[in-house]
Order: structure tokens, then sequence, then C-alpha cells
């Protein structure tokens, strides 16, 4: 199982006490990982409970988004020398099980930077809303990218030590999703893909994006290429 | 030539700006493009004021305005957008800052957190 690489998982987390706990419970099931939370400016508590379970907690103080928690997770990656990093999303959509298909492809097509890919071969129930979403996104992100990629937007991602050295995510939303790809093809990294599954509950789909985040995601994505 | 109220005071007003931008730029709070852009923009203003009929004229037929009117109102929307632009750059770039100053915070926390006591 996935333990044979020394990974770190990063939970990128915004009020998420309702689930969280549910959540390290599912991933300590699969494996004996280094478990990680970057609390984004919770106010519901979502920090304390981690510690209560006994995991790591980054605590932001200003909630400053998915992106920045992101990026904090690779600065505590080369500060302590961790050589994996997996990012998994905290409302309980990814299955932690699939890590072993983002370890598995690392390792065959010796990928530096590994996106779990929800189209890409499983039948998931996804809101046709959110397939609508995710559609404009991979047209907008391949369009920067020279490589096609299935779903530029999943969260449930592996790097390795050569990515976690080369990427520098200034986005601080949503769109550091896109930004990690474009700027691991600038580096030279190997970006793969991998199927995995997700399960949309009403509180995930709560979560996520709508119409106007992406909006507005798109537009700080594409200002930050155009204006940099 | 009739010289009215406004063809006086504005000029004015854009010379005290200029003098203050030019002392601001010997004393090293701008940079020479920075004290250049505001010059210019400033003998704009007070060449407007000055010869308002004269330029707005030119403005219009230049960019094919029916009227000078309709010129004058495009050339200040162009310069609202234009200053929009440079409010939303500071914006990003203060976002930036924040956010930096929020994960510097949070990493310092967690290291003194690990540290043996």
């Amino acid at each position: 199982m996935p333990e044979r690489l020394p990974i770190t998982l990063i939970l990128p987390a915004f009020n998420e006490a309702r689930i969280i706990e549910q959540v390290i419970r599912d991933i300590r099931q699969v494996g004996n990982f280094r478990i990680v939370v970057i609390d984004d400016g919770s106010t519901d508590g979502t920090a304390a409970k981690v510690l209560a379970m006994g995991e790591q907690v980054v605590r932001h103080p200003l909630n400053r988004g998915a992106g920045a928690a992101c990026q904090t997770g690779i600065s505590l990656a080369r500060k302590y020398g961790w050589p994996y990093l997996a990012f998994m999303d905290s409302d309980g959509q990814h299955f932690p099980e699939d890590l072993e298909g983002l370890i598995t492809t690392m390792q065959a097509q010796q990928a530096d930077l590994v996106i779990g890919s929800r189209f890409a071969g499983t039948q998931n129930q996804i809101p046709y809303l959110r397939r609508f979403f995710n559609t404009a996104a991979n047209i907008l992100t391949n369009s920067f990218c020279t490589h096609h990629y299935t779903d530029t937007q999943s969260g449930f991602r592996l790097l390795n030590q050569r990515a976690i050295a080369a990427l520098d995510l200034l986005q601080d939303d949503f769109s550091y999703c896109s930004e990690m790809i474009i700027l691991a093809e600038r580096a030279k990294l190997k970006v793969a893909e991998t199927p995995i599954r997700v399960r949309y509950t009403d509180y995930s789909v709560s979560k996520g994006q709508d119409f106007q985040v992406g909006l507005l995601t798109a537009f700080h994505f594409l200002w930050k290429l155009i204006f940099k | 030539m009739e010289i009215r109220f406004f063809q006086v005071v504005v000029p004015l007003v854009a010379l005290l700006f200029m003098a203050n931008q030019g002392l601001r730029y010997r004393r090293g709070r701008l940079n020479l493009g920075e004290a250049l852009f505001s010059g210019l923009l400033w003998i704009g203003v007070a060449l407007l004021a000055v010869f308002p009929d004269e330029i707005s004229n030119f403005v219009a037929a230049l960019f094919g305005f029916k009227s000078n009117t309709n010129a004058v109102l495009f050339l200040g929307l162009g310069i609202l957008f234009y200053f929009q632009y440079r409010i939303y750059r500071l914006q990003v770039a203060q976002r930036r800052a924040i956010t930096e100053l929020n994960r510097q915070l949070a990493l310092d926390r967690f290291e003194k957190a690990q540290a043996p006591s």
C-alpha cells in the first residue's frame, strides 16, 4: 500500500469542522501518513478538532484561499525536507485509497506531478453544473499548456521533491490548480494524470465553486498570466 | 479672447501639483518615470483648461468623434479606466503582500509549536 513512499498528506481546510475528523479517520485507515492540515483562517473550530485527533495544524490567521494554503504546504515541505507531498480536499470528496493510483503513476511514468483526474476513465457521478465549470476551466487551462489534461481543477495531487522545489504558486484562489500545471510545464517537470473516484455530497457541493467564484477565478488566472 | 475663471485656477492648481511632484522627485520619493508621467498629466490638464475648444476639437477630429463634447467624454472614460486599472494592480499587489505575511506568520507559529520547549 502507499507507505512505500514517505508521503506527507496536506489537507487545505476552511471551515471544515463538520467533516474533517471523518476525513482524517478515512486517511488513517489507508495508511500511516504524516497528515498536516492547513487551516486557512477557519472560524468554526476546525483546527481544534484536528489537534484533538493528534494531527498537525498550520493556521493561517486570515482566510486567503486554497492556493495560498497549498503554497504553505509546499513551503513546509521545503523547510522540513519532506520528499513527497499529496494534496487532498478536506471536504470528504476524495477517496484516500486512490492515493495508491497516484503513487503507481508517479513511479511508472517517472512523473514529478501526478493529478488525480475525475474524468479519465472512471464513471464518477458529477453534477452537470460542476462538469460544465470543469470543462470550461480545462479549455482555458489547456490553451496555455503544451499537453492536454482531462482534469486541470482536481485538488488531489502528488508532488515529488523536484516539483516541491520548482513550484511557487502566486494564485491565492482556486486558480492555483491551473497555475500549478502551467508552472510545472514551464519548469520542464513531467506531469501525469491518473483516474480517481469522487463522491459529491450536498456538503461538498456547497463548499465548491459557484458561477460567481468561477468567473472571478478565471479573471484572476488570466490577469496574472497576462499582466504578471 | 475672454479668459474664464477655470482657465486661471486649473493651470495654477496644476502648477502647484507639478511643483510638489518635482520636490518629491528631488527627495527620492518618486522615480523619474513616475515624475515624468505625473508632470505630463498635469501639463495636459493645464493645456486642456487654457485651450478647451481647440484641444477637444483636435481630439474629436483625431478619433473621428462627431463633436468635441463626445471626445471629452470618451477621453474622460479612457482616463477613468486607466486609473481603475492602476488601482486594481495596487490591490493585487497588496493582496499578495497580505497573503505572504499571513503565510509567514502561520509558518513561524507552526515552527515554534514544533520546537521542544
